[in-house]
């Protein structure tokens, strides 16, 4: 998963993308509106995380400018304040969740998972396809009932497909959401992590490959 | 533009008396001479009169047969002048009075039975009057009486009555506007008494402004009485939630920095600390922030309020899949300030959301029992309130930091705002089976 994360507090912001990598995002931060509209316009992101007192641009105006862009990834608020006034804007100017400082990193964490979750049409934090089950809060993947051993990278790959089925996801795209920008980008690594993914998720099948345009997550009801 | 209420009342109306008085003077001046000049016809043509009587006709000729009445003409040089001629212009006789002076008599005119009244202009003006008739029996056909009178007496008195008209209207005016300032400092005195008594308020020697005022100005004493009251108390709210801020945050702080010195520092004890400190400033924040009741503030539609908080909260609270039952009625209003009202109303709205299972109910109506408020109802399915919560939050006085977190928090502000504004907060049961909350809120045209 991709995030953005919008925070002046340099403090705060290193410590939101700290915990947001260490869960197994890539992260993008940006301490001003300026530099959140521009990686927002320029990079597809799974979430965005945005405080509501920014320079330059205001959180507020920033939303709106990325829903006006139709840029349609869920956006959490940020608010120090903790007014109603703020909560309200900031959801109707586009914001999907609203958290009120100080928090707590978990609390932050699965409120971000949900999100991604519900714009994927997941109700629960189980991610469930037949005889597949992926818990996004214990990160634990099931096989009718029986635990699978996964790597983190495994489970990535399977919880990105997951959250975006029945489309083309091409490497580039699966390479850009897992890995930071600094990483290397081998597509071969991609195929060894798909390949070795399919065989611990056997007997499912529902990672199909599209030639020379990527993977496919095909849900029960689409085969 | 002038400033002073006084200079604007006092240049008007010293415009509009000065107006009224040239235009008063001018008239009178006119009907005066105009009745001078009257008079000195009317005189001049008691002259001819007397003149006439005074001829008689003998063989032919025209005879003074009697001394002349008016004894002005016998004096020479009198002012007063008498002439009768013939239809050429020959003088057939002339006043004692002419005889030294030169008096140029109008020229005849030949009409006769008409009064001819003329103003001379000249070295000595004069007012000249002739009359010609016809004489039977006299060898010239007609006679011309003509009478003079100096025009100098008559200027004499036009003036003098200018003068005295001068002096009576000046001092009518200076009446006049002596009046006028003591009307106004009279009627302005109230506001200079109000300035004043504001002064004393700011400076701490008043609480209040006095109740005495005039009937126009007890509509904006009362509205700055409330303003007042309402800054001393915001400010005093202020104050007292920045002390009790200061108080609460010292304590926890003392202990954060002692564990700190520990070898191995106690986290749960931190961590206890730190949400002790977290508690203490949302509460003592928003209680500080309040803007309170202002009654000359704007009414505040109360669905339209509701609607935007539902709105929001069901965009947040989406995966949840609460269904939500609203009867709101479009014309509850309150007075107040809309943040406030979204304190209140957010805080409590968020609560049912939260802790409802799938349902939550909400409804704004005017009070059936009492008109003059409104009544928002909110129902959840949730595990309802706790009696020892209820207790709690709307127990006034209620030390914040004995508040655990969570919901009592959120409550404990909604009951201070609401307390703020004179309204009522009940917690009940709701047959949905969770929490019913009741807020009643000052209706919204109520002064």
């Amino acid at each position: 998963m991709r995030a953005l994360i919008v925070e002046d507090e340099v403090a705060l912001l290193e410590q939101l993308a700290q915990h947001l990598k260490s869960e197994g995002f890539a992260v993008d931060c940006a301490q001003d509106g300026e530099e959140g509209l521009y990686y927002g316009r320029e990079y597809n992101y799974d979430a965005a995380v945005i405080d509501l007192g920014l320079p330059k641009i205001d959180g507020i105006e920033l939303i709106k400018r990325l829903r006006k862009e139709d840029r349609a990834f869920p956006i959490l608020v940020l608010t120090a304040r903790g007014h109603w006034q703020d909560k309200v804007q900031g959801l109707e100017a586009g914001a999907d969740d609203y958290l009120v400082k100080p928090f707590q990193m978990e609390e932050l964490i699965a409120r971000l998972n949900a999100l991604i979750r519900r714009s994927a049409g997941y109700a629960s934090p189980v991610l469930s396809q037949g005889e597949l089950q992926l818990d996004t809060a214990k990160k634990e993947v099931r096989v009718s009932g029986a635990a699978v051993e996964l790597t983190a990278y495994e489970y990535k790959v399977l919880e990105y497909l997951m959250l975006n089925p029945n489309r083309v996801v091409s490497k580039t795209e699966l390479t850009d959401h897992l890995y930071d920008q600094d990483f290397d980008r081998d597509s071969n690594v991609i195929e060894v992590f798909v390949g070795r993914l399919r065989k611990k998720i056997r007997p499912v099948e529902l990672i199909r490959t599209v030639r020379g345009q990527g993977y496919r997550f095909v849900t029960e009801s689409t085969i | 533009m002038n400033n002073s209420i006084q200079k604007r009342l006092l240049i008007t109306t010293t415009c509009v008396l000065a107006l009224f008085l040239t235009i008063t003077g001018w008239v009178l001046d006119r009907a005066f001479s105009a009745s001078v000049v009257a008079g000195a016809e009317e005189q001049l043509r008691l002259v001819i009169y007397s003149l006439m009587g005074s001829v008689q006709e003998q063989d032919g000729h025209l005879i003074f047969s009697q001394g002349v009445a008016e004894p002005r003409l016998t004096q020479p040089d009198s002012g007063l002048y008498a002439q009768v001629a013939d239809e050429l212009g020959e003088r057939l006789w002339t006043s004692p009075s002419a005889v030294t002076t030169n008096v140029a008599f109008a020229a005849i005119d030949t009409q006769p039975g008409i009064f001819i009244f003329s103003d001379v202009a000249g070295l000595t003006p004069r007012f000249h009057l002739s009359y010609t008739v016809i004489w039977e029996d006299v060898d010239t056909e007609q006679v011309v009486f003509s009478a003079a009178t100096d025009q100098l007496p008559f200027r004499a008195a036009i003036r003098q009555f200018r003068r005295s008209l001068g002096i009576g209207l000046g001092a009518a005016t200076a009446l006049f506007i002596f009046a006028q300032l003591l009307a106004l400092h009279w009627g302005l005195l109230p506001l200079r008494t109000m300035a004043e008594e504001v002064k004393e308020l700011e400076s701490g020697e008043r609480e209040s402004l006095s109740k005495s005022y005039p009937k126009e100005l007890e509509g904006l004493a009362e509205n700055l009485d409330r303003f007042i009251v309402h800054e001393q108390r915001s400010r005093k709210r202020y104050r007292n939630a920045l002390d009790d801020l200061a108080h609460s945050l010292k304590t926890p702080l003392a202990v954060v920095r002692n564990t700190l010195l520990d070898q191995t520092p106690d986290k749960s004890l931190l961590a206890e600390q730190l949400d002790r400190m977290e508690t203490t400033v949302t509460h003592q924040l928003s209680k500080a922030t309040a803007s309170g009741p202002v009654m000359v503030g704007k009414t505040v539609s109360m669905s339209g309020l509701v609607g935007r908080l539902l709105r929001a909260l069901q965009t947040a609270y989406l995966d949840r899949g609460i269904s939500l039952e609203t009867q709101l009625d479009e014309h509850v209003v309150a007075r107040g300030d809309e943040r406030d009202f979204m304190e209140m109303l957010g805080n409590l709205l968020e609560n049912a959301f939260k802790y409802s299972h799938s349902s939550v109910r909400v409804c704004v109506a005017r009070s059936a029992s009492n008109p003059q408020r409104c009544v928002i109802t909110i129902e959840d399915d949730g595990e309802g309130i706790p009696e020892a919560m209820r207790e709690q939050v709307l127990h006034r006085g209620q030390r914040l930091d004995e508040i655990e977190s969570g919901q009592g928090i959120g409550l404990a502000v909604v009951a201070e705002l609401v307390a703020l504004y004179n309204g009522g907060l009940e917690i009940g049961d709701s047959e949905l089976g969770g929490a019913r909350l009741i807020l009643t809120l000052p209706w919204g045209s109520a002064r």
